[in-house]
């Protein structure tokens, strides 16, 4: 037995060893996603994609946090905003161009994520996730209390990031070429960082601190290792995404944005990486096209009252509910229970044909 | 000096008195049995020992440095590794991948020779115990008897000068004890110190050279095997006062 295939093996998460058919979607996923936009130029799609670009970012980050090494972050959102300020407000008083607010801002989401990583460590439980949910909520508030830095009514503009020749059309496309590459490189030193010895000791911490301990292993120093590298990209993904809109707001901190990781890590599957990315993709596929016609079709004088924000907004909170409701039934992922499901029905159908 | 000072170790909680002024020495290459009724404060002691609970006074020194209150993870790096009473695996891991975390340590890494990878030294820990074959094997899914076998890997995986067995042999089938007897056996043949609480007193008194008796929380007697199951009070404690 080659060391080698042990290095591979070992580092497995969920009930089997070997999960290929979703790690092949993923991948299939990827290729669909640097493709696509060659195939269809509709800007409006562009735009949705690239947008589910940076929340899988968000969302897989927080998986790494939550699912894999079993600490609580209720209120994602912040690292979101966080980046998204950061790099507004060092534009606005500096005049510092992406290239440079960028790094910086991710270095400030390490610095926060740590900062918040100190408290978790003594609170727990329910506490806890109050306490990480109401930071979003504490920071829009300072955000309002002082308009002339912050301008919390307008949002703080940031700088293009692509010169004007580019174009309309040239923009969109480089965003989301951006978006994609991003995301792809995150989900790769991501997904590295889960299959080696350090995130298989994020998986004892999730699993048994006390024995982790025991083991020797400081558990602190990788409670806030975790807590730094989710940090890190959720900022990367609030800020760059702050620049494809132009701006940051407080918006930036809404609490769709720390329930909405959650949500797609449990449509994937939790602490496997690839679940909140090929959930991300999944549900804003039914947030942008099967949610509105739904409700237009379930209720249709209402529908026309609230508008397609108002469909979308409902769809969200429904969905939210379903998830809620079969996340524990499934806990490897929605996505996945339905995967497994379409297997056993063709073994089930294959065996019946061989007798 | 010993390997193991324990001296006039207290903890109370609230009224109760958990452990009372218990001092003893092991030294290297001994096996201690710490035996005792229920709720004779045997786990405190570990507790207390490996750095779970901080004693509200009393010394624990591990060759000859004070340990006292340090915290779990930097006693087990200085040499003092413990198993759990209740197994405590990593599910989620494999079993190998649950000996790779001990690995994965400050200790672990030391004591990986430059010749092997830690792939290979939890390879050998895992053949040491006989758990080889369910090396890939999601830990939740392993037998009982299975996991407590994992456990003294895990705390192997360190070499410890000093290794606390919280109850081996719980739980386990007359089969299973016997081969745990003949694991731990070896273990003190290869050199290692063990310090056992154990309640099977059948399978404990034929390994063990000391024992130590506790009681609601006090020593109330050590020496040899044969000195305990002669000693009246301790056969007292046990099976009650002769009418």
């Amino acid at each position: 037995m080659s060391v080698k295939y042990l290095r591979r093996a070992y580092v497995s998460f969920a009930t089997h060893v070997y999960d290929v058919p979703p790690r092949m979607l993923a991948f299939l996923m990827f290729i669909a996603l640097a493709i696509l936009p060659l195939t269809q130029l509709n800007l409006t799609i562009l735009e949705r994609l690239t947008y589910a670009n940076m929340i899988a970012i968000l969302a897989v980050s927080w998986d790494l946090l939550v699912g894999r090494t079993g600490q609580i972050s209720m209120g994602h959102a912040l690292f979101w905003g966080v980046g998204a300020y950061s790099a507004a407000l060092l534009f606005q008083y500096f005049g510092w161009p992406a290239w440079m607010t960028i790094p910086i801002t991710m270095l400030v989401g390490v610095g926060i994520a740590v900062g918040i990583g100190i408290p978790c460590l003594r609170v727990k439980g329910p506490y806890l996730a109050l306490v990480t949910m109401s930071l979003p909520l504490a920071v829009v508030g300072f955000l309002y209390y002082y308009p002339s830095a912050f301008h919390a009514d307008t949002g703080i503009r940031l700088s293009a990031l692509w010169p004007a020749s580019f174009g309309w059309t040239g923009s969109f496309l480089a965003n989301y070429y951006l978006s994609f590459a991003l995301m792809a490189v995150s989900a790769v030193i991501i997904y590295k960082i889960a299959t080696s010895k350090t995130g298989v000791v994020f998986v004892s911490l999730l699993d048994d601190e006390l024995a982790s301990k025991a083991s020797g292993i400081n558990v602190t120093k990788y409670k806030l290792l975790a807590f730094a590298i989710s940090g890190l990209f959720g900022s990367l993904a609030g800020c760059v995404q702050g620049y494809f809109a132009s701006s940051a707001r407080p918006t930036a901190f809404d609490i769709s944005l720390s329930i909405i990781p959650i949500l797609v890590t449990i449509l994937g599957g939790i602490g496997t990486i690839y679940g909140p990315l090929v959930g991300s993709y999944i549900y804003y596929l039914l947030y942008y096209y099967v949610f509105p016609p739904i409700i237009r079709w379930i209720a249709p004088s209402y529908a026309a009252s609230v508008g397609v924000a108002g469909q979308q907004l409902v769809g969200f909170v429904i969905f939210l509910v379903i998830v809620i409701i079969f996340a524990t039934r499934w806990p490897r992922g929605i996505a996945r229970a339905i995967v497994d499901k379409l297997d056993d029905l063709q073994e089930a159908r294959e065996i019946g044909e061989k007798k | 000096m010993h390997l193991l000072e324990v001296e006039g170790l207290t903890k109370r909680f609230g009224g109760l008195t958990a452990v009372n002024n218990v001092s003893f020495n092991v030294d290297e290459g001994e096996i201690l049995g710490i035996i005792g009724p229920n709720g004779a404060g045997k786990t405190t002691l570990f507790n207390l020992m490996t750095g779970y609970m901080k004693p509200d006074s009393g010394k624990v020194r591990l060759n000859g440095e004070d340990v006292t209150g340090l915290s779990p993870d930097k006693i087990a790096n200085k040499g003092l590794a413990r198993t759990f009473q209740v197994v405590r695996p990593f599910r989620h891991l494999p079993t190998i991948a649950n000996v790779l975390v001990a690995l994965e340590s400050p200790r672990g890494r030391r004591k990986i020779e430059y010749i092997r990878t830690p792939e290979r030294k939890a390879m050998e820990m895992l053949e040491d115990v006989g758990l080889s074959e369910m090396m890939l094997e999601p830990a939740e899914n392993l037998s009982f008897g299975d996991l407590k076998r994992l456990e003294i890997a895990r705390a192997m995986a360190l070499e410890p000068d000093l290794v606390l067995l919280d109850e081996p042999f719980g739980g386990l089938s007359p089969i299973e004890t016997e081969y745990m007897v003949k694991s731990i056996q070896r273990m003190h043949l290869d050199g290692y110190t063990l310090a056992i609480v154990e309640h099977k007193l059948h399978a404990l008194m034929q390994m063990v050279k000391t024992v130590l008796v506790m009681h609601n929380g006090e020593k109330i007697a050590e020496g040899t095997p044969e000195e305990i199951a002669k000693n009246d009070r301790v056969v007292e404690v046990y099976l009650g006062k002769a009418i």
